[in-house]
């Protein structure tokens, strides 16, 4: 009994490092939305699509953080304190693309910062809804923020689960006419989900000619 | 008194003693690592570290992987449950292989010094070696622009050395494209000038189509990328080929593709006339008396084999528990032209929404390009002398309507008339059962047991042939404003499919053509590429029809009394596994720089859109 006890003590001597090449983890977390004028914008937040990119100069090697962006706009990333610079990847998301600014970040401690872009639409006056009938109904506004610019399709996008976009879906339907004043109503009674117990969401999605990714509405739980 | 021998020093002598040995076990020479003196003082030697390179080049979309079919336009993912592609990868199809250019390299230097072959020889095998290697670079080439040239040389590196000097920047697009060319204008004629065994070595005429090929991409990089609104490019032009360069490229598409023409040694055969799909077939999947393949990825059984036929087969004509992987689309078989009707459009239905009823569920078909039956198992079609049944379910009578009655795989109704066949189609979820209503034809084998596990088949997949030659020829002469050229190129090629002459074309006209005859052959996605079309084909929306996939299910009517009882009728459907629209964005035009290369090589510049 007495041996083990000294040779586990002995061991235990192996385990102990000097603390030299031990780090702590990151602590400081840098938070934020994507803005138009202030206001989250919302994107595709499935299969890592929006990214902003975190940079941090004064290094050899230099590879920038991925930052993901989720579908109501928001990111976040927990890095070391420093001098960052916060920008989007190249014309990825449906904002134009020579609007994004670099936004550098002096981090200590947690930072709350907003990146703000321009985006080619706004939707606005969101109202989604199911009705008894098992119709879904969708009334909303697109407004042209870019005059440049058309719209190639709106959508209308359910989804069982609260993660809702153009390829994560159970159901989903494209238009093409020119209205910016809509007002949808579709028959849905041909899902399994709408007769079963689960929860269901729904949101819009409006697909401008000059990008590749549509801006989305909020996420709406219809049932 | 001190002893004389402590035990100290008796236990340290014996371990000592440990070290000895009577004899040089353990000296022998390592019989699985050979040194160069070994390897190129033996030409068995030499050629076998060259057939491992051969081994090593095979990349984009093959018989290998029947899932990458499903991703473009070609075929449909039968197998289990739906595919949910969007959009492609950073890294699709994607080739970075400076490790094998590194060991071409010093084979080439190994090969250089060795005394046992005659002049002759070395510079054929060094040809062979070099025309590899400009595989390589094409390979990068058309996945990622231009990338750093490192030439002949085998770098070294010790510590303290200056590692700059080892890192070499991107070439430019043009750069890259104008050094495969050089490469094969070096080597080509040290190439032997006759027909390989099975293609699977490499010939003069091989190289050349390298040569045609990569000129011919670009050409239509230089001419269509500046024709975008906003073209494609990087400052230094790693990416972007000038719109100056484009007449030059396709001077020298035309001019090599027409060497391999006039070689004679290939040619466009029709050997069975009365039979032009079988015919279609023979050419690209018979191996034997071959006249149309150039080059290609050989099999062979035992140790070199491929599981695609095991993957495809139809589950009626399965051998082993694998079958019905993934099946063609209805967009590729519309894309088949009718022999009197440019459109290819199945007529399943009349101009008042009727449906058309068909005796045979072949019928449809009639008059189809003969490629079509030769690339495709359609309905009803023949594969090793027994009928493929693609039976969706019945159509019956209801209250003066047409519905479908669908049952359990292989079930029959009352009167013993089957309801839905084994094979499908089917939109379930299943394994194992056909969801598209096509089989694929081309590439699957013929041979006994070539679907089983144990043997898998030995069917080769071509890499160039003498088709290609001529529809580069056709193009390359259309670009160059020489359009009876371009016409009696591409007719030769449409005679053999059954088809009537053009009289006049366009680029479409070499799109379609590209499309439909080499069908699974990888041409598909490199061509939308490079004639930057990829991203308004597959552009996202799923109201584009080009953008989803199509099934077709056969349905057998049972109705008693009625005029078309026992007659057949086609639906055609949205394929359910594949829910969303196909999405090329423009950052897939070229694939992204790996951040690691960067690390290594700060030199290296990142591609557009990363």
């Amino acid at each position: 009994m007495k041996k083990i006890l000294i040779i586990t003590t002995l061991l235990s001597v192996l385990l102990v490092g000097c603390g030299k090449d031990n780090y702590d983890e990151p602590t400081s977390v840098i938070r934020g939305k994507v803005t138009y004028n202030g206001k989250a914008i919302g994107v595709r937040g499935t299969a890592e699509v929006i990214q902003l990119q975190l940079y941090q100069d004064g290094y050899q090697l230099k590879d920038h953080i991925p930052v993901y962006v989720g579908q109501d706009g928001s990111f976040s990333a927990k890095v070391f304190d420093g001098q960052y610079k916060l920008v989007a990847r190249s014309n990825n998301g449906p904002w134009v693309n020579a609007s994004q600014d670099t936004v550098i970040i002096n981090l200590k401690g947690n930072t709350e910062v907003n990146y703000e872009v321009t985006p080619y639409f706004t939707i606005d006056n969101v109202a989604i809804a199911l009705n008894a009938d098992k119709n879904i109904s969708a009334n909303f506004t697109i407004n042209k923020v870019v005059q440049s610019a058309t719209v190639r399709y709106y959508s209308l996008i359910v989804n069982k689960t609260a993660f809702v976009d153009d390829a994560i879906n159970i159901w989903r339907k494209e238009y093409t006419d020119p209205n910016l004043s809509v007002s949808l109503s579709e028959d849905l009674s041909s899902l399994n989900q709408i007769n079963t117990n689960g929860p269901l969401f729904a949101r819009v999605g409006v697909r401008s000619n000059l990008s590749e990714q549509p801006i989305y509405s909020e996420v709406v739980k219809i049932k | 008194m001190k002893k004389l021998f402590n035990r100290k020093l008796i236990l340290f002598t014996l371990v000592c003693g440990l070290f000895t040995s009577c004899n040089d076990l353990l000296d022998q020479e390592p019989d699985k690592i050979l040194n160069n003196d070994q390897i190129f003082g033996d030409e068995i030697m030499i050629k076998s570290v060259l057939a491992n390179y051969y081994g090593r080049v095979h990349w984009g979309q093959n018989t290998t992987s029947s899932y990458n079919y499903t991703i473009l336009d070609e075929a449909g993912k039968s197998d289990g449950g739906p595919d949910n592609i969007n959009s492609y990868g950073d890294a699709l199809f994607r080739v970075y292989d400076y490790t094998l250019i590194r060991h071409i390299n010093e084979f080439l230097v190994g090969l250089r010094t060795t005394e046992i072959l005659s002049a002759e020889k070395k510079l054929s095998y060094e040809a062979e070696a070099r025309f590899l290697r400009a595989w390589i670079y094409f390979n990068m080439a058309r996945s990622m622009g231009g990338m750093p040239i490192v030439g002949d040389d085998v770098f070294s590196y010790s510590p303290g050395d200056d590692i700059t000097a080892l890192q070499i920047p991107r070439s430019t697009e043009v750069g890259i494209y104008d050094y495969i060319i050089s490469e094969i204008d070096e080597i080509n004629g040290y190439l032997s000038v006759e027909p390989t065994i099975n293609a699977s070595r490499i010939n003069k005429w091989g190289a050349l189509m390298l040569k045609a090929r990569a000129a011919i991409y670009a050409g239509s990089l230089a001419n269509y990328n500046n024709k975008m609104t906003t073209p494609i490019k990087t400052d230094n032009g790693e990416v972007g080929i000038p719109a100056s360069e484009a007449q030059r490229f396709y001077e020298i598409a035309l001019n090599a593709a027409e060497q391999v023409i006039a070689s004679g040694k290939y040619s466009i055969a029709i050997k069975k006339s009365d039979d032009l799909s079988r015919n279609f077939y023979e050419a690209i999947n018979f191996k034997e008396n071959n006249a149309e393949v150039i080059w290609a990825r050989d099999y062979i059984y035992p140790g070199q084999t491929v599981g695609f036929t095991r993957e495809n087969i139809p589950p009626s004509h399965a051998e082993d528990i694998d079958r019905a992987y993934a099946g063609p689309i209805l967009n590729l078989v519309e894309d088949f032209e009718y022999i009197n009707n440019r459109d290819g459009s199945l007529k399943t239905k009349d101009a008042n929404d009727n449906y058309v009823f068909y005796d045979n569920p072949l019928d449809i078909f009639n008059n189809k390009d003969a490629r079509l039956a030769g690339s495709v198992i359609l309905p009803g079609a023949d594969f090793k002398g027994n009928p493929v049944v693609l039976q969706a379910g019945q159509k019956i009578l209801q209250n003066g309507n047409w519905v479908n009655n669908i049952s359990d795989l292989g079930k029959v109704d009352d009167d013993n008339n089957l309801i839905t066949s084994a094979n499908g189609p089917v939109t379930s979820n299943v394994q194992y059962v056909n969801k598209t209503g096509f089989f694929f034809r081309k590439f699957l084998d013929e041979n006994a047991g070539a679907s089983t596990r144990g043997k898998n088949s030995a069917m080769w997949f071509p890499r160039f042939r003498i088709a290609e030659a001529y529809l580069i020829a056709s193009e390359a002469a259309l670009e160059l404003s020489n359009l009876t050229k371009a016409l009696e190129h591409i007719n030769k090629v449409r005679n053999r499919a059954g088809l009537n002459d053009l009289i006049t074309m366009t680029l479409s006209d070499i799109v379609q053509e590209r499309r439909v005859e080499f069908a699974f052959e990888d041409h598909r996605y490199w061509d939308l590429k490079r004639w930057r079309l990829a991203h308004t084909v597959w552009d996202g929306i799923s109201q584009n029809p080009k953008a989803m996939q199509y099934a077709l299910f056969p349905y057998k009517v049972v109705a008693p009394g009625n005029p078309n009882n026992g007659k057949w009728v086609f639906d055609k459907q949205l394929f359910v596994n594949s829910p969303n629209a196909r999405f090329f964005q423009m950052k897939n035009y070229y694939n992204f720089i790996d951040q690691g290369w960067i690390n290594n090589n700060p030199k290296i510049v990142r591609n557009p859109f990363q």
